[in-house]
């Protein structure tokens, strides 16, 4: 299906083909648009309908369970695509369709910090990025505008910085607890910056706390591309083809990239010209691809000389904190996002045996369903034990305590890259249009063990100290691979990198990569915000650079 | 399309929700806010993908004292007994006695002032954090 201004044209060669119309694809396609560029993007997915969206409905903790499980293995709707887990310690979460997969994030609005952009030069770890947080700051600032964030100015944890574009969200009961436990520890905290206005944005609606934001928001309150950007890109002449599964993306004679090759929505095989193709189909969609487009002149993959394509997955190896207080902390209630945060235990201090820090964020703990399970873990558990031990009064004992008087902190712990983390492509798996599915191959490093180790214990002392009643760890996750990044390094050494800084590929000069694949670290932190100012850097680069761009 | 379920499956599914979810304190069994009723049906057409494993856990019950079935079901076939305890916790929480009986409103619309100034504001908390001052780490540029 296509929207856009302009009717299509077959054989059309337009300045610039997208492939993806998640956070980075949008924000090319808009700032493109708006310079006067041809563009179309193809995406996988649709255009999410909110009344789809199922928080308005009784059944919504039931069906999170299954149909709108961030995993695509198991959700299993016909536009995902499978991934071979089997060699994963952490398993990708993703979702397809115009947004992407902030359709059902919590729209924590987490910047990188100066040091991310830093690790090499201050802990001798990893790379350096080619550019600075300085140097993206203003990226960052009009994306904040464009996405309608809602925040507290005058965070420590930050360098000065422009205010937010809506005030911040109500922290709740549960904010105000979880800061209070930080304010007895005296460490840092913050009311939480998310991607969810406060105010009326940008198309957005202000946020009313319904709590349902990780299985989209069904008050068109959350910022997502399909509201925040699409509209202008569209009134700007963008086209967006839906339904859209790349297979291919073609070459000539000279190694010029020429578009790619799709399949629609009913099956058939489709091509798209452009003199540009950007690829941002996130850190397994991307390598998947560019390992999918073997030629003669890419005999390894697309733009892969390096032999880096794939490598160096980074996937956020991630802890939950549960903690139950006697208060009344009505934890069902939103924002989804996060209520505080906390970026006490950031920066490095190698006396605690790893490098590189967390950021934790305080948040809800859902309905009553919710309360009977543990981020999707299962409490009871116990092959021992007596279904009346478990059940019973003691069910229901359980949830009186826990329900509406709990609070979750999530910890997000930087992962280092390592070149034995990869994305491939599965020898057997397919898609439902008989693409090769990517497999993983991916291990939970022992930084990242004894970081999220220490963390959990930190947290589990403010928690303490606060007065908690019940407390519970849920250590490494596995269900929890939201952040994607890394598998297209970026670099200015063609040898040791796919992009250089402006995400064009060293070896085929008009082929990009605008996502987080480009990543040369994840911090410890939610990467949206930086994905998106990326991904402007580099669109605002492409049009200033348009008239010397070699095209096919 | 649920399977049907007749009505001796539907009481051996009701005596097992209530072994599970019984009259407790303020809140009501799950027979009597009628989770074997059309809830049944309803939360198995919301997940039909319970159905198999839920309908072979009743074929297992159905007939057999509730206590000492469920305890079986749980050692012998585990994933049977956690569909049908989910789809009895889940219809139980759907339904508005027990949703009221627990206090929960459901996930409800709020309406708020942004502009107002947050108590975080007046009270010296957010004070405290920022007196501390600066915790990131500058780099060079």
């Amino acid at each position: 299906m296509a929207t856009g201004s302009r009717p299509a044209k077959r054989d059309e060669v337009v300045d610039v083909l997208i492939i993806g119309a998640g956070p980075s694809g949008s924000v090319a396609a808009k700032h493109l648009a708006q310079a006067g560029m041809s563009v179309v993007t193809l995406e996988q997915g649709h255009m999410p309908d909110r009344n789809d969206f199922p928080g308005r409905k009784p059944e919504w903790e039931l069906v999170t369970q299954k149909q709108w499980h961030p995993n695509p293995n198991f959700r299993d709707r016909p536009r995902d695509y499978p991934i071979n887990t089997d060699e994963s310690d952490v398993h990708p979460l993703m979702f397809a369709g115009v947004g992407g997969s902030a359709t059902i994030y919590a729209g924590h609005w987490t910047p990188f910090l100066p040091s991310d952009f830093r690790v090499k030069s201050l802990d001798g770890v990893a790379d350096d990025w080619p550019f600075s947080y300085e140097e993206l700051l203003p990226d960052l600032e009009t994306v904040e505008r464009e996405v309608g964030v809602s925040g507290l100015p005058g965070n420590p944890a930050y360098p000065p910085k422009m205010s937010y574009p809506t005030p911040p969200l109500p922290i709740g009961k549960v904010g105000r607890k979880a800061a209070e436990c930080m304010d007895k520890m005296g460490w840092h905290w913050w009311p939480g910056t998310n991607a969810i206005p406060s105010l009326p944005y940008n198309g957005l609606n202000a946020c009313v706390r319904r709590g349902t934001c990780m299985s989209g928001c069904p008050e068109g309150a959350k910022s997502t591309t399909d509201i925040t950007y699409w509209p202008h890109a569209i009134k700007a002449g963008a086209r967006l083809v839906t339904g859209a599964r790349v297979r291919e993306i073609e070459v000539d004679d000279r190694g010029l990239a020429t578009g790619a090759i799709y399949i629609d929505e009913h099956g058939r095989e489709r091509r798209q010209k452009a003199h540009t193709v950007i690829v941002c189909a996130n850190g397994i969609g991307t390598p998947r691809l560019l390992l999918l487009s073997k030629s003669k002149h890419f005999p390894d993959g697309l733009a892969n000389s390096s032999g880096l394509v794939g490598k160096r997955l980074m996937m956020h190896p991630f802890s939950a904190v549960m903690a139950t207080f006697d208060e009344d902390l009505e934890s069902w209630r939103g924002p989804f996002g996060q209520n505080i945060a906390s970026f006490e235990f950031y920066e490095t201090d190698e006396s605690r045996g790893f490098v590189r820090g967390a950021k934790w964020g305080a948040m809800p703990a859902g309905g009553p369903l919710g309360a009977t399970s543990f981020v999707g873990t299962k409490v009871f558990t116990d092959p021992n034990a007596k279904v009346e031990d478990m059940w019973g009064p003691h069910f229901h004992d359980m949830v009186e305590r826990r329900f509406g008087h709990t609070m979750v902190w999530g910890i997000i712990g930087e992962d280092l890259p390592e070149e034995s983390n990869e994305v491939m492509l599965d020898d057997e798996l397919v898609d439902t249009d008989g693409i090769p599915a990517p497999k993983l191959k991916y291990k939970v490093s022992d930084n990242s063990e004894k970081m999220l180790k220490f963390h959990e214990d930190r947290v589990l002392e403010a928690m303490q100290a606060g007065g908690a009643i019940e407390t519970s760890v849920v250590h490494q996750m596995a269900d929890t691979g939201w952040h994607l990044l890394g598998t297209c390094l970026m670099g200015d050494d063609p040898k040791k990198s796919v992009v250089n800084r402006w995400g064009q590929t060293h070896d085929v000069p008009n082929l990009f990569v605008f996502d987080g694949s480009t990543f040369p670290t994840s911090g410890g932190l939610n990467p949206t915000a930086t994905i998106m100012s990326v991904a402007l850097r580099q669109t605002r680069h492409m049009i200033a650079e348009r008239r010397n761009q070699e095209a096919a | 399309m649920a399977a049907k379920i007749d009505e001796k499956g539907r009481d051996a599914f009701a005596a097992f929700a209530d072994l599970l979810i019984p009259a407790h304190k303020k809140m009501p069994s799950a027979s009597s806010v009628g989770v074997a009723g059309p809830l049944l049906d309803e939360v198995l057409r919301l997940r039909p993908d319970l159905q198999e494993d839920f309908m072979r856990g009743l074929d297992a019950i159905t007939g057999e004292k509730a206590g000492a079935a469920a305890n079986a079901l749980y050692k012998d076939d585990e994933a049977a007994f956690n569909a049908m305890s989910l789809v009895a916790s889940a219809a139980y929480y759907m339904t508005p006695q027990a949703r009221e009986a627990l206090g929960y409103p459901g996930q409800e619309s709020l309406t708020y002032d942004a502009h107002a100034v947050p108590g975080y504001m007046t009270d010296g908390m957010i004070e405290r954090v920022t007196r501390r001052g600066a915790i990131y780490k500058s780099t060079p540029h």
